[in-house]
């Protein structure tokens, strides 16, 4: 256990002799927290679990990673807060980051890390007292959040007090402990929401959902704010309408009251709600809230289902007959169009594969959002008119979808319970290029072509119908480099080995596609106004792209890297 | 003899579904109940109250005498619960773990720490007591498992399925030791499927179908009853609604 679990379970267990008093045994709620924490230390956290992690590597150090990340994370508000001027305006982002944060990070480990399911078969069968049981949990709740929160608001705190005075770090602090009350409430009235609207069955997926696009949220910050931080150095946020009723605004004007009280309704308003707010919530949480929540959620992991008697026969829903559809349109009969529906059932399912491959889209997006605010100047006009800047937008739409692609395409190898592959090596496949084929076509229908048909729309929308043979020939480019990359790199079976980090293959295909890609565009670029030329390339482009397709087909069982791993 | 577990009309549900329909049961220091019947008869959910992981229920339940839901603490002290899955905190040790539930039990360290070195290496795991778990096979899960379940010396075993995952050899020496710990004088409720088993290590057979005991004796009260068959054959005739000789014949069929 490292120092500062050490710290924290003193500082919990100070009052002793008041838990003593209480009725709970001292004794193990130490050894319940003890073992909690060492397993805390040992278990992934939020920022590690959507990267990819090499196997059998031990995780000993989770809790001073998520220290270190949440310093890190503290020091971007603080900066945020740093370039803003005006008091309650600087105050009103730091807590709306404050809280977004802090709930992305909660919402997840709630489940995986605070509530345990394992606990009901592990200490609920020991002489453990309910107290003492409810005990250890509230107060591992509170090491956690405490384990995030102090790293979090300590570069606010320097700043803060240094800027300002001592009244007002004071006043920062209790605030701060205001609005952590207020996540720890968002965060119950989320689960119960999602427990209303989906099944316990599905809670996990709902929770990586929201958790995936907290990252991709995040990412944009990060990339975004810093860039538009000089452009708002002079913002005030009193000038949006209604922000009084945001919570964030009611912990930024009490500490404006504190530092330059001003005699508005508005403000002092703020003052009895951020104190109010937070305990009355606090208040549903414990009287309504946690009693069915913790039935609820036992439920959750533990994969009960309540009515597990009813067997309904599903019907063959419309999914299934979309992804059919491609699949015949892409893949002949046989071993290739049963490799594509595998895959294709798979990406959407596996929730690993989508907390890989979904964040990673997402920050993509962002980066072309990006590309898109650094292009001064540019307007819908240009890409009307297709003057040059236009057609360099144009392309970038274009050309940049491949990285979206190539993500996914990396992924469909991998899986955790990668052993399940043995269905490929017992069963009479002669030539398993045709899963592999099958697998690649299906990643590239569920994750480029519906960005193709958004991009399609949205570009002919703008510029007419005589964009379309370059948009063509983008995309038979795009899906030539695919197919490159997978030619070159996609050697194994889908979902049949066991997640690694990304080595010399990862870097290869990155390579082939930067490199592939970006000769592709400029020669497009130069060929561009030359539509006869371009319709006669989109055949070449798309003929080769089909070629290289069917020759991923033929791989032989020698050319596969898979084996059987055990 | 005063008997050491007493289940009196238990019933129990789940929503509108009755789940146990009132069992009756007395069982005596010394045994060794072989606790079977089909899937969803209520097997689980009788050893999840007997453990204290489910509380409403109703009738009565009195381990040595004490009533679980007047003392739920201290029936759980007298009881060792083997649970069915590998259900344990694998980012932990052997040792960390078996501490930790050491520590539940109030226990003392030394004592629980010299323990846990004899039973894992006479289950062959000394050298692992150290390494994480999440890299253990489900035997050695298992097997950890068994030993948490022994650690504080019970004087009541329940084990749900425990050989599941174990190597023959590691059966052998779980057979062996429930008839050892029998003789100790340790009662042991032992929930399977597994009917040679069961067969074998059992001096009391009850089988529940549907929420109700429908059988209970020794192998050879039971054999009298039904005709000299063996256990499988006994348990088939009394919970199977139709011939499971018909149910081949039909999968047989599907050939055709």
């Amino acid at each position: 256990m490292n120092i500062f679990n050490k710290v924290l379970l003193k500082m919990v267990l100070l009052p002793s002799s008041l838990y003593k008093r209480m009725g709970v045994n001292i004794h193990q709620l130490k050894a319940i927290l003890t073992t909690k924490l060492i397993m805390d230390d040992r278990r992934p956290n939020s920022f590690q679990q959507m990267r990819q992690k090499a196997r059998r590597k031990p995780v000993s150090t989770a809790t001073l990673s998520t220290m270190f990340m949440a310093v890190v994370v503290g020091c971007l508000f603080t900066y945020m807060s740093f370039i803003l001027t005006d008091t309650i305006t600087r105050f009103t982002i730091y807590f709306s980051f404050f809280i977004a944060f802090l709930a992305s990070v909660l919402i997840a480990d709630f489940t995986s890390v605070l509530i345990d399911v394992r606990d009901t078969y592990i200490i609920l069968p020991k002489p453990v007292t309910d107290k003492t049981f409810v005990l250890s949990r509230l107060l591992h709740i509170f090491i956690h959040v405490c384990k995030i929160v102090i790293p979090m608001i300590l570069p606010g705190a320097i700043f803060f007090g240094s800027h300002y005075n001592i009244v007002v770090l004071i006043a920062f602090l209790f605030m701060v402990i205001m609005a952590t009350l207020f996540t720890l409430f968002l965060i119950n009235a989320c689960y119960i929401l999602i427990l209303k609207i989906s099944t316990p069955q599905k809670f996990q997926n709902v929770i990586s959902y929201v958790q995936i696009a907290f990252a991709i949220f995040f990412y944009a910050c990060y990339q975004l704010v810093p860039r538009m931080m000089n452009k708002f150095a002079g913002f005030n946020i009193n000038h949006i309408k209604f922000i009084w009723l945001l919570p964030p605004y009611w912990f930024a004007g009490t500490i404006q009251q504190v530092y330059e009280p001003v005699n508005t309704v508005q403000l002092w308003l703020c003052v009895v709600l951020s104190v109010a707010a937070p305990v009355f919530c606090l208040w549903l949480v414990i009287k309504y809230f946690a009693p069915s929540f913790n039935k609820k959620l036992s439920l959750i992991s533990a994969g009960v289902s309540e009515n597990a008697d009813k067997t309904t026969v599903k019907q063959e829903v419309t999914a299934t007959t979309y992804s059919m559809f491609l699949a015949k349109l892409f893949t002949k009969k046989g071993t290739e169009r049963t490799g594509f529906l595998f895959t294709w059932k798979m990406m959407l399912r596996s929730r690993e594969f989508k907390m890989k491959v979904y964040p990673s889209i997402g920050y993509m997006l962002v980066i072309i959002v990006l590309m898109f605010f650094n292009m001064k100047g540019l307007s819908f006009g240009d890409i009307r008119l297709q003057n040059s800047k236009g057609r360099v937008a144009t392309l970038i739409v274009i050309y940049f979808s491949n990285l979206l692609l190539i993500g996914a395409l990396g992924q469909i190898t991998m899986y955790d319970k990668f052993k399940a592959a043995w269905i490929f090596f017992t069963t009479p496949v002669d030539v398993p290029g045709k899963i592999v084929s099958g697998a690649v076509k299906a990643s590239i229908a569920q994750f480029f072509f519906p960005i193709v048909l958004i991009t399609f729309v949205c570009l002919v929308s703008i510029a007419g119908i005589r964009i379309i043979p370059n948009v063509l020939f983008g995309y038979c480019n795009v899906l030539l480099v695919s197919a490159v990359s997978a030619y070159l790199t996609t050697n194994k079976l889908p979902f049949s080995s066991a997640p690694t980090i990304r080595g010399s293959v990862g870097m290869l295909r990155l390579f082939t596609v930067m490199i592939l890609g970006t000769l592709m565009a400029f020669a497009h670029y130069s060929l561009y106004n030359i539509t006869a030329v371009i319709i006669i390339l989109v055949f070449i482009s798309g003929g080769a792209a089909w070629m290289i397709f069917d020759s991923i087909k033929k791989y032989s069982w020698q050319k596969i890297s898979s084996n059987y791993e055990d | 003899m005063e008997p050491i577990i007493s289940i009196q009309n238990l019933r129990k549900s789940y929503g509108d579904k009755l789940v146990l329909k009132g069992i009756n049961l007395n069982i005596y220091p010394g045994q060794v109940i072989g606790y079977i019947g089909p899937n969803g008869a209520g097997k689980s959910t009788t050893v999840k109250i007997l453990c204290g992981l489910l509380g409403d229920f109703e009738g009565g339940v009195y381990v040595k005498g004490v009533n679980l839901a007047d003392n739920a603490i201290a029936v759980k002290s007298y009881i060792g619960y083997i649970p069915e899955q590998a259900e344990l905190y694998d980012v932990l040790t052997p040792a960390e773990f078996l501490g930790f539930m050491a520590d539940l039990y109030g226990m003392d360290e030394r004592l629980a720490r010299d323990r846990m070195t004899k039973m894992l290496g006479a289950f062959g795991l000394q050298g692992n007591m150290n390494d994480r778990m999440d890299t253990f096979s489900k035997g050695m899960k298992q097997k950890v498992l068994i030993t948490s379940g022994l650690l504080h010396n019970p004087d009541i075993i329940i084990l749900d399925e425990p050989l599941s995952g174990l190597d023959a050899n590691s059966v052998i020496i779980v057979k062996e030791l429930i008839s050892k710990l029998a003789k100790e004088g340790k009662t042991i409720f032992y929930c399977s499927h597994m009917m040679d088993v069961v067969e074998k290590v059992s001096d009391r057979i009850v089988l529940i179908n549907e929420g109700t005991v429908i059988a209970d004796g020794s192998f050879d009260e039971l054999k009298q009853q039904q005709g000299n068959e063996s256990l499988e054959k006994i348990f088939a005739h009394l919970t199977a609604k139709e011939s499971l000789n018909d149910a081949a014949d039909q999968l047989m069929s599907a050939f055709d």
